[in-house]
């Protein structure tokens, strides 16, 4: 991504950083959700160093608190993330040399993803947008786990703010994280048979060598040296239950392939990302382990209210029933994934989040969506905030507004499940961020909208701001022009102009390490501004916006 | 009990999954092949709690109970295929010559629609068997034909003797030897996998045996040999407790292996495709292995161009216990007419012919005393024809495991999926159908260019 | 028990009376007493049919034997057609992993003009394992790219290609696929989508220069000129399709590539024949109304969407059938194309019917080849493919006893037998 790697400033959104002067707060005026069901409208919470000091319909304020005033706004317990990999960039992938490769039924451990002694609070990267990303949209604490293979290392428990990854550390392992994801082609184990048999045998293997260096140690006179593995020695804390093993286990196969080993092994489990759980909440009841649902869930198509759907079904062909019948089975599994959360409730297994699929931008949408599948806004919160926090052994000190808990909250303007509700503060270990709210995007009408002209125009990457100026030329229906970058200097035409009532549409092509792709700009045009989107493919898609440059 | 999954998915019931269902059903009337007993017409075979508890004639069914009335219909044993890869997530891990450590019990997918199809072909049970990558494979599951549950645990058939996939000839050589570089590159090089991995084992034995004797010594001080799942499997096999279930063409290489298997004290041997086992017949039954073979697959592979569709026969004649198998998702749907082509290339008569895909794949997977053949204390696995089951013109009625219908040709549904995809586009379509030779080389394709 | 196979065999082979030789017989040959299902004319009971030079001369009850023609007793014998394979690898693959022995798929995506006869092995071991079951003639298919060469029809008896041609060729079109090409298809669906409009821009650019290069053809021939135009050997090739004077065999399979390939023939006057069609019974409507016959198979094979019937392959032939279309049936492969009466065997017992099953790989074939005159059924003139089985050739235990193509008697043996005879009893046996 050259192109757009160019310029390194630094990234501007809408967060605006309070310096504090105290570390003294106190938010009034609120409508403070302490726990689902506990609520103290018009209230005060008082925070200080980080810890909330008091909360109450009256409480005394010190003269040193700075004040929020908060409005009627609602404050919620931070949200916690259960199983995420918030902090740690996803690393770039490295060609295999095969060739140094002597055995490949017997690979060096990174190759084959075997690296459970990796610590992800040794790999955090706080600058890392994923963590201003959910920070945003209310979560205060997450389990982040490494990137990788089948045994990737272990998680850590983190607070989303932090200059330093010691700074966002709240406890460095919380789990053994695992997946059943195989080595690359050629290399043991590669598919799941091969991963599951590697697992009994490393989990014997240290259980073996514990209890030989546990003799070695009472008494070390005459007996042979115990080696040391540190593979195995990452293994221990899980024999002793100290911690628990977290498997990433979406389909209803993995989720009982995960199970089975518990039970073949004996250690903890959490369950992670779980997508298909509604038929095996027994299997998972019976096993006690913890579960994280995946908040990444189907898309629905909205169907096209066909006016011709009323015709007499005798005109209907044998494709026709034959295509009704499949739709409805679609949209049957389809409901089954979003009421997964309710089937879980009403069996009484509580749950948390996990977010190692879903885009942040979609999280709000789906959570609403499972209001509409049985899940209330108090079920949903909990299962934000105070379920979480039970299940990663948390409940001292997070997931509910009391005093001598952190001071983790969400400030939104209104109850966040209002569909135009905005988050307004984000509270992290007494860290106060604030956030604009975005002007709503006005839609020009077509007589307004006049593409025609040179712009300038920044877009917000995740490697930086991009700069540079729009040229289009040509007559309504037969736009053409051009886009240059001020950092390279290269001008490149664009393939596609496209106008329609105050959206303005461009396309140019771009070559990323020989792949061509189009990059597109959609905005809205709004007198001699305008605002949108730039989607570069699979990269994903980010803020643009753009002014009319005067005419000299 | 008849189980109509399509109302339960309607219903939008996430119901429990019930425990390994058993049913009671009464099927009346039919021409009975029992295989074992010789034919019974008119009769009756009562299913009670997914055994058979009686065969005769004018039974009742107990209050409650589903009744079949396969009058003019013939009722035979469930078929077993002794070798598919169906119901499997994964089917080779095929990046060492040895991983008997591994087992395709692991990757039991309950969810695949080839199990449906199977039934519909009147498959009650199936070796869900590793590939043949490797020379020494993985263990392997045989598995009933219980569909309609997402829990793998449902479908193994609890109790059945281990078995592990053996494989000889171009797999193992193309896949390590010339794919990877590493031995085996020839037939040479198989039996020195086999000889080495034994005797690797035997030694492993033999430490565990002396640490195991001595541990509880005062003054020991020893360390008890490194835990290894591998050879652990291994040792089982040299102990009698597994089956080896072992892919082979050549006559040659079918004779090493016995040969190796004597040497090491081995003597439950099933050999599979066996497509030259006609060649050594006489030894193959001296030494008492089975073979499950094709009916008439030929030459795909130079190590089958000399190979002949009378194989069945001739090893039936010359006295080795021998089943049909399918190795293919297709396949399996009509095994019934595979077992009936051993009457045209070699004029086998029916009970005989009928034992290729019944009580003869029982037997090699060491579960003869409970299914293979419709007597009474037997698991109430049946599969009901319209026209002989030998005949082209026969049609699959019912197919019934445990007592439970689990295909009904005139009731079932087309749409048969547990759980369809909830990201399919509609009316997006396989372009072209799939019908492969030989998946004992799935999830091994990055090796060669087609 | 062995003994009675022996007996059996030895049965057998008095019968045959000719199993020593490796050589086909010609000559003049009358078949008594036995039921002949002419195919076209219904079965007649305990009759005749002679063959001289190749022909049918001869076949029903009144019926005298020529003097010095060389009897065989039918009695209790069923005589059919011999069955043509409507398209199939067979001579065109010896060992289908070892890609040396593959012969059918040239490099290029537009080379009408290569002929898979010209590749046709004559001595192939597959061919006598094939004929002895019955499958008389076959139809060389080559695959590969859109336009991939020319098919040919082959009789299974022949030293060189040109002795086993048997009358027809026809130009293959791999029409452009739109859905999914297997498990192994790992492409997005917009990928899908692209690829499969620019392969269909392919075809209709490649068609368009074909009217091109037809206009000018025609041009010259008709002003009388000596011009000619520059070689190009596609177009040439492609010419008579074009006007309608040879087949096209246009290989399609999902239903949504079969309507576009409907649509696509519409208003060009072409002589066209579907093959695949594994989704012909979801258009078999249209396909009726557009008049298109089918070569389709194989019907043993798994459903085209994880939610079809399970029968739906099975069913496809007899359900097109219904529906109006005319079908033959084939069984694609190569070393098991002996196979084929089951596949038309699957399809009677799913709704074809057992009459319309055999037409399909009989008369319906030698139709849809345009050798109805020639083959496809027991009637004086045609020529002599037949074979003579003790029984329903559906059946699996049928056994074929004897086979005739072109008036040659053909060896009763293969590979297959050969080594049954060695090691049925083998000699040494186990060494004590």
């Amino acid at each position: 991504m050259l192109w757009l790697l160019s310029l390194n400033s630094t990234i501007h959104g809408q967060e605006i950083d309070l310096e504090p002067v105290t570390d003294t707060y106190a938010i009034r005026n609120a409508n403070i959700v302490q726990s689902p069901g506990r609520v103290i409208s018009m209230g005060a919470v008082l925070i200080e160093e980080g810890v909330i000091k008091s909360v109450g319909k009256s409480i005394n304020i010190p003269a040193n608190a700075k004040i929020i005033e908060a409005d009627s706004m609602y404050i919620y317990a931070g949200f916690i993330d259960g199983l995420s990999h918030i902090g740690l960039p996803k690393p770039k992938e490295k060609a295999i040399d095969r060739s140094q490769i002597k055995d490949p039924a017997n690979p060096p451990n990174d190759l084959s993803g075997i690296q459970p002694e990796r610590l992800a609070s040794a790999m955090l990267g706080p600058k890392d947008k994923s963590v201003s990303d959910m920070r945003k949209i209310g979560f205060t604490t997450a389990q982040a786990v490494p990137h990788g293979l089948m045994l990737p290392g272990q998680g850590t428990l983190i607070l989303l703010s932090g200059e330093t990854p010691d700074q966002m550390v709240y406890r460095k392992e919380t789990s053994m994280y695992a997946q059943l994801e195989g080595a690359p082609r050629r290399l043991y184990p590669n598919t799941v048979i091969g991963v599951m048999a590697k697992y009994r045998e490393l989990y014997r293997q240290a259980v073996q060598s514990k209890d030989y260096l546990k003799k070695y140690n009472a008494n070390p006179a005459g007996m042979v040296r115990p080696e040391q593995n540190f593979i195995e020695e990452a293994f221990y804390p899980v024999i002793e239950k100290k911690t628990p093993v977290t498997f990433r286990a979406e389909s209803v196969l993995d989720i009982q392939r995960a199970l089975t080993l518990k039970s073949d092994l004996g250690f903890d489990l959490m369950l992670g990302e779980v997508k298909q759980g509604w038929d095996v909440i027994d299997k998972i009841k019976a096993s006690n382990a913890k579960v994280f649902l995946s908040l990444d869930l189907p898309e629905i198509k909205e169907e096209k209210q066909d006016s011709e759907k009323d015709e007499v079904s005798a005109s209907k062909t044998e494709s026709d029933l034959e295509k009704e019948r499949l739709e409805k089975r679609k949209k049957e599994i389809i409901d089954l994934h979003y009421q997964q959360a309710s089937t879980f409730k009403d069996k009484g297994l509580k749950f948390g989040f996990s977010t190692l699929e879903v885009k942040p931008k979609d999280i709000k949408k789906n959570l609403s969506k499972l209001l509409e599948y049985g899940m209330t806004e108090s079920d949903l919160i909990a299962a934000l905030t105070t379920h979480p926090a039970e299940l990663l052994g948390l409940s001292t000190v997070m997931g509910t507004i009391d005093p001598g808990k952190m001071a983790n909250l969400v400030v939104t303007d209104k109850p966040y499940f209002d569909e135009k509700s905005n988050i307004r503060y984000v509270i992290v270990d007494g860290n106060v961020q604030s956030y604009e709210v975005k002007k709503p995007k006005k839609k020009g009408t077509g007589k307004d909208a006049m593409p025609k002209g040179k712009w300038s125009y920044s877009a917000d990457t995740p490697n930086g701001t991009v700069t540079g100026e729009i040229i289009i030329t040509g007559e309504p229906d037969d736009y053409s022009g051009t886009i240059s970058n001020s950092q390279t200097g290269q001008t490149t035409d664009l393939t596609e102009v496209s106008v329609g009532g105050g959206s303005l549409s461009l396309s140019f092509p771009f070559d990323i390490g020989g792949n061509n792709i189009q990059i597109q700009i959609t905005a809205e045009i709004d007198g001699n501004t305008f605002e949108g989107n730039m989607s570069v493919g699979q990269l994903g898609s980010f803020e643009v916006e753009g002014q009319r440059e005067p005419k000299n | 009990m008849k189980k109509n999954i399509l109302t339960a998915l309607l219903l939008l019931i996430s119901v429990g999954l019930q425990a390994q269902e058993k049913g009671t059903l009464l099927i009346k009337n039919g021409t009975v092949l029992t295989i074992t007993n010789g034919i019974k017409e008119n009769s009756d075979v009562l299913i009670k709690d997914g055994k058979i508890q009686k065969i005769g004639t004018g039974l009742k069914a107990p209050s409650g109970a589903d009744v079949i009335d396969a009058k003019g219909m013939y009722v035979m044993p469930g078929i077993i295929d002794a070798h598919s890869h169906i119901a499997l997530s994964a089917i080779n891990e095929a990046t060492s010559p040895v991983t008997a450590e591994v087992s395709t019990g692991d990757a039991v997918n309950p969810l695949d629609i080839a199990i449906y199809r199977a039934l519909a072909g009147g498959v009650t049970l199936s070796h869900a068997m590793h590939g043949s990558a490797n020379a020494i494979g993985g263990q392997c599951e045989t598995i009933k034909h219980r569909y309609g549950t997402v829990d793998p645990e449902e479908l193994k058939m609890k109790g059945a003797p281990r078995t592990i996939k053996f494989a000889l000839g171009e797999n193992p050589t193309r896949v390590h030897g010339s794919g990877n570089g590493i031995l085996p590159r020839t037939r040479m090089g198989v039996e020195e996998v086999f000889r080495n991995s034994f005797s690797e084992a035997n030694e492993y034995m033999a430490g565990w045996n002396e640490y195991n004797a001595k541990k509880n010594q005062k003054s020991f001080k020893g360390v008890a040999p490194k835990y290894d799942l591998r050879l652990e499997t291994l040792a089982d096999i040299l102990k009698g407790n597994i089956i080896i279930h072992c892919h082979s063409y050549r006559a040659d290489e079918i004779y090493m292996l016995m040969q190796v298997c004597k040497d090491y004290g081995i003597k439950r041997l099933v050999f599979q495709h066996v497509n030259e086992g006609f060649k050594v017949a006489p030894e193959l039954a001296e030494f008492g292995a089975m073979a499950s073979v094709f009916s008439d697959w030929w030459a795909y592979k130079f190590e089958v161009y000399y190979s002949t569709a009378y194989n069945a026969t001739i090893l039936t004649e010359n006295n080795v216990v021998t089943s049909i198998n399918s190795d293919s998702r297709e396949l399996i749907r009509h095994l019934y007419h595979e077992a009936a082509k051993t009457q045209k290339y070699g004029s086998l008569p029916n009970d005989k012919a009928l034992s290729l895909i019944t009580i003869n794949p029982a037997k090699q997977l060491g579960i003869d005393d409970r299914v293979g053949s419709l007597e009474e204390g037997k698991e109430g696995d049946v599969a009901i024809f319209k026209n002989h089951p030998l005949s082209i013109y026969a049609v699959p009625m019912y197919t019934i495991v445990d007592g439970i219908v689990e295909f009904d040709r005139e009731n079932d549904p087309a749409d048969m999926r547990i759980y369809p995809n909830p990201e399919e586009q509609i009316d997006v379509t396989i372009a072209v159908s799939d019908s492969e030779y030989d998946r004992c080389m799935q999830d091994t394709e990055f090796l060669f260019n087609h | 028990m062995i003994k009675n196979i022996l007996c059996a065999g030895a049965v057998f082979m008095a019968f045959a009376g000719y199993a020593q030789s490796s050589k086909g017989k010609s000559g003049t040959f009358a078949l008594t007493n036995a039921t002949i299902e002419t195919v076209t004319n219904g079965a007649i009971q305990n009759g005749t049919v002679v063959i001289s030079e190749g022909k049918i001369t001869a076949a029903g009850t009144a019926v005298t034997v020529p003097s010095g023609a060389e009897i065989i007793d039918c009695t209790g014998h069923v005589i059919y057609p011999g069955m043509i394979e409507g398209g199939s690898r067979l001579g065109l693959t010896e060992v289908n992993s070892d890609a040396r022995t593959r012969d059918f798929s040239e490099i290029g995506e537009v080379i009408p003009q290569i002929q898979a006869l010209t590749a046709v092995n004559p001595n192939s071991v597959l061919i006598p394992v094939t004929r002895v079951s019955g499958v008389t003639t076959s139809l060389a298919l080559p695959s590969g790219g859109m336009f991939p060469g020319t098919a040919a029809l082959i009789n299974l008896h022949g030293y060189t290609p040109d002795q086993m041609y048997a009358g027809f060729k026809g130009i293959v079109l791999n029409y452009p696929q739109s859905g999914r090409r297997g498990r192994f298809d790992r492409r997005t669906d917009e990928e899908i989508n692209e690829a499969a409009e620019k392969a269909l821009k392919n075809l209709n650019e490649t068609w368009g220069k074909l009217a091109e290069y037809h206009k000018l053809d025609s041009t010259i021939t008709a002003s009388g000129s000596n011009e000619k135009l520059d070689y190009y050997p596609e177009m040439e090739a492609l010419l008579p399709v074009y006007r309608g004077e040879m087949t096209l065999l246009i290989e399609v399979n999902a239903s949504n590539d079969i309507r576009s390939a409907i649509d696509w023939v519409k208003d060009k006057n072409l002589k066209v024949i579907f093959t695949g069609v594994s989704e012909g019974w979801r258009v078999a409507k249209e396909l009726a109304e557009a008049n298109i016959p089918v070569v389709t198979g194989p019907v043993l094979s798994v459903p085209t969407r994880e939610y079809d019937r399970y029968d739906r392959p099975y069913a496809n032939p007899g359900l097109m059938q219904k529906a109006g279309v005319k079908v033959a049936i084939r069984n694609n492969g190569a070393e098991n194309v002996r196979n084929l009466p089951y596949d038309a065997g699957f399809a009677a017992t799913y709704g074809m019917g057992r009459e319309e099953a055999l037409k399909a790989v009989t008369i319906n074939s030698a139709e849809i080849f345009g050798l109805e005159k020639e083959l496809g059924s027991i009637e004086v003139g045609k020529i002599a493919n037949l074979f003579i089985a003790d029984g329903d050739v559906f059946e699996t235990k049928t056994q074929v006893k004897h086979v005739f193509i072109a008036g040659w008697q053909i060896p009763m043996e293969s590979r297959h037998t050969k080594l049954y005879d060695e090691f049925l009893e083998r000699s040494p046996g186990v060494k004590k």
